[in-house]
């Protein structure tokens, strides 16, 4: 378990980045936190020969206030952030919920947000959060910074829309809407692993609670990437979250679902487990154990 | 401190008035250095001029080798040699096993058997370059049909596994104690089950790891590493390489972690053929992870099981029947074939069965070859077992606890030999099932789960036995061979000496490791000559100096080196007592040790500290007795009592301790995913006088990691063409901290009348009994549905299949 001979580049700047993927593109592969890319490597399973190393980056290891309620984070900040990073849990505290069920303590130290959101794991958390929350992922290169919503980033398993001379910078999660109580929900064999199913789930109601005034629903981990289901969003509005009401949502969302069979179940299994946990994270948001934003 | 319950043994054997370390919870002295990792583990060593080695293995189960082509991977830089199967064909025989002839050699010849074995092995000057040259390596490969259906293989269907066989069934007996046809003729209730018990094996946080140089000008051959035992695999070598004992030295490193896994013969035999092709440099392999998931000999237990067991009303057991067929994988290496007869040993458990029937295989597939796990195939056994003792329990309307408290063996029956030969020394199961339902508050708990139940939740209980036999004796590998195992000696020795200044130092034969042997060595000793603990040091023996001994197998430690220990220090004490005659000028036989001192009997005044003596004995030559030499050093070779060769119907005397567990589970079952959360778990054990109370919790905790790792998580998973599937962790799981319960743990101490200081034997015995209480726990959280599991591990997958079942069944 030894990688076979590479290059190794540690730029100090952006455009010196940048400037190394444009000269060497397919072949090079950018080393963040590392913890998908050095096994890979290991492995033999992945092969460049020319690593870019963005830990000695400038001004790339930063979390800062975006827009209203929202957040920016930089591309080697650690995912350990998003439940020690006062600016983000006093902003997006989900964020910092979903974040337990990433790895252990040890891989979140070195494991990178943007990593995690470039590698596209599906069973991944990152992918789905940025998706249910419609982030905007900032890719550079040499040739200029582009933004893209996270619905259009993703696009099958371990692979987004990003060029081999890009590199994502930073990415940009909005405020989410006033009122929203969200919920996050996996389950995975032992505590960290790769979720087999998974949901983030958001509703807001009325003041009386009586019906929905909005809703965000993501799974993952049953297809090539997280599946956001916008129409049953849509048709949850207006509607009460009674309990059949909800269990429909949750069989509707999941209806169309066809994920792969592996060591660990089914794809009916897994489908299953995805309507049973978006049943229980719309129940949770409804009940208020989900985790509310602060009103802005 | 507590009170000591050596105090109270008719055996105590320590001459002190009162112990001070045995009996306490003494810190282990090997936890600073290993968990640390200041230890020199085998990764650490390094030598001059040592190349490393990596191993190209098989990608397919089962493939003809048509052809190597290495000329492009020997022009690599930095690649020093490459070694191929026709060499090793040439130079060595098959990895020893037993029975004898199922086995290849240490690298593919002819064709290759499982998918991960190895093919050829490069040494480079470092690892990365001995990868690469891998991968310039050509093979070329036919891939014939793999054997991966051990049923078909049983029943000679699909191809042969090892050439020149015409079958794969490697190993085949029907043992039969008592009188078991009239006993299910005559039964009450028969309650059968078919389960399957999928494949699992020993992880350690350390991987293999071996060091060899072969040394052209005395022709011998020197090894390092990770051996736990070296004279388990010194024959092993012995047979493979045509060489004599005294030419091969093996030095043991610390260990982290073995479970069985350290003996990897297979790779000490490769190892030392590319050392000595080497000519004279060491060179090091280390094993990686991947390699010791899917490359090494080290799977176990993959068993077809179809049980039986025979009851009458009232709820006594009168006769079991299980058919237990294994999928050996492979070959049968070294001595794990033994997996599969063990559980004749400890058949009946705690219960009084009079007839029981055994019908065992071992067949062969194209799999990874199993080798031994820490329980060596009695954890399977009681799954089986304890899960009939519930069947019939429901089927009787009895309570789970009280249809064991009627079979149980009493206590007045004690020495009790079961029908398959073997005896139990001690134990009172009774008095441990209560003090388990006591401590747990059982008849709370079945309310709490009654109550569960009404609001529709899926809530378990299990009470299940165990027995963990104090090592199990070489007459039991003698029902595999008769030939290589006619010996019913199971060795362990000690070496101790004494300095001029009362110090002393005791050698063992094994590395650091799990067993703490240099800490309760040193508790013994210490007591024994009324000394400080810190005046004992405890070293570790190369294979050319120490005494005979298996090392750590089959949780006997405490009970044989315990043995060599207290043998050793009786004999010290005899040696020095004749000098302490000459010095207090008193017959031999009236002089006696006692609180640190030899003392006329009688005359408590007339008295000379030990080390008073050792250092008469060092410089005083012209005062020594006759027939005393002027050195304060014995050894001791403890031997289990009364074993003997096993007869025509496999009875033999195979243990010597028998420790007793009794444990409950409550867990509850989530019905929409399938999960497992345990609620409660309590056990109670049995194991004697615990030398060292925090050593056997360990142990006790340690194991139950690994039982809820087979009830629960681990499986090696393969697919139809003989892939394994589950080559690294996030397939392969093994429980963390965060799966592992909080566990209630009870003692309780019958001293065992056959040991040194009446301990038993404890390492095995939570790895016996946990899978069994999850699943008995998992079955009652399910009953009401009317589905039932019958695999380990118990998946959320296996177990929501089950409940869709039940939702579509009418």
């Amino acid at each position: 378990m030894k990688p076979p001979r590479f290059e190794y580049f540690s730029p100090r700047s952006l455009s010196e980045t940048v400037a190394i993927l444009a000269e060497h593109g397919d072949g090079a592969k950018v080393l963040a936190g590392g913890q998908s890319l050095l096994p890979l490597l290991n492995m033999r399973l992945a092969r460049p020969s020319v690593l870019v190393d963005i830990n000695r980056v400038s001004r790339l290891d930063t979390v800062r206030p975006h827009g209203t309620g929202g957040v920016a984070i930089g591309a080697t900040v650690r995912q350990r952030s998003l439940h020690g990073d006062p600016t983000l849990l006093d902003r997006l505290p989900i964020l910092g919920t979903a974040s337990q069920f990433i790895g252990h303590q040890q891989i979140r130290s070195r494991g990178t947000i943007c990593g995690s959101l470039a590698h596209a794991d599906p069973a991944a958390e990152l992918p789905a959060l940025a998706v249910a929350l419609e982030a905007e992922m900032v890719a550079s290169s040499a040739s200029g910074e582009r933004v893209l919503p996270a619905a259009d980033f993703f696009v099958d398993y371990l692979t987004t829309v990003l060029e081999p001379t890009e590199v994502l910078t930073e990415v940009r999660f909005p405020g989410p809407p006033a009122g929203m109580r969200w919920a996050f929900l996996e389950m995975s064999r032992r505590h960290g692993d790769f979720a087999l199913a998974g949901v983030v789930a958001g509703l807001s109601t009325s003041d009386d609670g009586s019906s929905i005034k909005a809703a965000r629903l993501v799974v993952f981990g049953v297809a090539g990437t997280p599946v956001r289901a916008s129409a049953v969003e849509a048709a949850l509005v207006g509607q009460p979250p009674t309990d059949s009401v909800l269990t429909d949502a949750a069989a509707e969302a999941t209806r169309l679902l066809d994920p792969p069979a592996d060591v660990h179940g089914s794809g009916a299994y897994r489908r299953a487990l995805a309507q049973t946990l978006t049943v229980r994270a719309l129940q949770a948001c409804r009940e208020s154990h989900g985790t509310a934003e602060p009103a802005t | 401190m507590n009170a000591n319950p050596l105090s109270e043994l008719p055996q105590h054997q320590l001459p002190i008035s009162q112990p001070r370390y045995v009996g306490q919870d003494v810190p282990r002295i090997e936890d600073p250095l290993l968990l640390t990792g200041r230890a020199e583990f085998g990764d650490n060593i390094h030598k001059t001029g040592m190349l490393h080695a990596a191993i190209l293995r098989s990608p397919y189960a089962h493939a003809r080798i048509r052809g190597i082509d290495t000329s492009r991977a020997e022009a690599l830089p930095g690649v020093a040699a490459v070694l191929v199967g026709a060499e090793v064909k040439a130079q060595s025989r098959p990895v020893f096993g037993i029975p004898e002839g199922w086995t290849g050699h240490a690298l593919a010849v002819e064709k290759t058997h499982w998918a991960g074995e190895p093919v050829a092995i490069v040494a480079a000057e470092d690892r990365y370059v001995a990868e690469d040259a891998l991968e310039l390596i050509e093979v070329d490969y036919e891939p014939l049909e793999p054997m991966v259906n051990a049923l078909e293989a049983a029943d000679g269907k699909g191809p042969v596994v090892l050439e020149g066989k015409d079958t794969n069934v490697m190993y085949a007996r029907k043992f039969t104690f008592g009188d078991v046809d009239t006993a299910f003729a005559e039964a009450d209730l028969v309650v059968n089950e078919d389960s399957r018990w999928h494949r699992s094996a020993g992880n350690p946080i350390e991987t293999c790891v071996c060091i060899a140089r072969w040394d052209p000008f005395d022709q011998s051959l020197t090894l390092e590493g990770s051996h736990r035992s070296p004279l388990l695999v010194m024959p092993a070598l012995v047979g493979a390489l045509g060489l004599s004992p005294t030419q091969i030295r093996i030095y043991t490193s610390p260990l982290g972690g073995s479970f069985g896994v350290k003996t990897f013969a297979r790779y000490v035999i490769l190892l030392s053929l590319l050392a000595k092709k080497l000519g004279g440099r060491p060179v090091k392999w280390t094993e990686d992870r991947i390699e010791h998931l899917a490359g090494n000999s080290s799977h176990a237990w993959d068993r077809h099981h179809n049980a039986a067991m025979a009851v009458r009303q009232d709820g006594t057991i009168t006769a079991v029947r299980i058919r237990a067929m294994d999928d050996f994988g492979a070959f049968g290496e070294w001595l794990g074939v033994g997996q599969i007869v063990k559980p004749i040993t400890i058949f009946p458990g705690c219960y009084r069965i009079p007839a029981y029937e055994y019908d065992c295989a071992a067949v062969l597939t194209n799999k990874v070859p199993q080798g031994p796990y820490r329980g060596f195939g009695l954890p399977s056994h009681y799954w089986v077992l304890e899960q009939l003792v519930d069947l019939a329990a429901e089927k009787l309307g009895m309570d789970r606890a009280e249809i064991r408290r009627k079979n149980f063996i009493r206590r007045d029956e004690f020495p009790y030999t079961i029908p398959s030969g073997n005896v139990y020394d001690s134990g009172d199961y009774e008095a441990g099932l209560d003090l388990l339902l006591e401590k747990a508050d059982y008849a709370a708990l079945k309310e709490q789960q009654a109550a569960a139940r009404k609001q529709g939740r899926l809530v378990g209980l299990s009470v299940v036995t165990s027995i963990e036999p104090g090592l199990t004796g070489t007459p039991m590998l003698g029902l595999l061979s008769p030939r290589m195992f006619s010996r019913t000696s199971s060795p362990e020795g000690m070496a101790l000496r004494m300095d001029g200044f009362g110090k002393m130092i005791a050698q063992v034969g094994f590395p650091w490791g799990g067993q703490s042997q240099h800490t309760f060595v040193r508790q013994i000793l210490a007591d024994y000559f009324a000394v400080k603990a810190e005046d004992v040091q405890v070293v570790v023996a190369d294979s050319s100096t120490m005494q005979p001994g298996m090392g750590p197998v089959s949780s006997r430690i405490a009970v044989a080196l315990g043995g060599a220990v207290v043998g050793a220090a009786k004999l010290l004490a005899e040696k020095l007592g004749r000098v302490a005659a000459v010095m207090l000028e008193a017959d031999p036989g009236d002089v006696e040790l006692k609180d640190g001192a030899f003392q006329v009997r009688g005359a408590p005044a007339r008295s000379a500290p030990v080390p008073q003596v050792a250092g008469f004995m060092l410089a005083r030559a012209d005062k020594l007795p006759e027939g005393v030499d002027g050195n304060p050093e014995v050894s001791f070779v403890w031997n289990p009592p009364d074993h003997y060769l096993a007869d025509e119907q496999g009875r033999s005397h195979y243990g010597v301790t028998a420790t007793s567990a009794v444990h409950l589970c409550m867990l509850e079952v989530d019905h929409g995913t399938g999960q497992v959360e345990i609620l409660r778990y309590v056990m109670v054990d049995d194991c004697g006088v615990r030398l060292n109370p925090s050593v056997v919790r360990g142990q006790l905790l340690g194991s139950l990691a690994q039982g809820l790792g087979n009830a629960l998580y681990e499986e090696y998973v393969y697919d139809d063409q003989g892939q394994l599937l589950t080559t690294t962790y996030m397939d392969y799981l093994m429980p963390t901290v965060m799966e592992v319960p909080v566990v209630e743990e009870y003692e309780q101490c019958t001293p065992s009348p056959v040991t040194s200081l009446g301990q038993k034997g404890v390492g095995e015995g939570a790895l016996h009994t946990t899978p069994a209480a999850v699943r008995c726990a998992i079955n009652d959280a399910l009953h009401p549905l009317g589905v039932h599991i019958a695999e380990a591990p118990a998946t959320p997958f296996r177990i929501w299949s089950a409940l869709q079942a039940a939702a579509t069944s009418p």
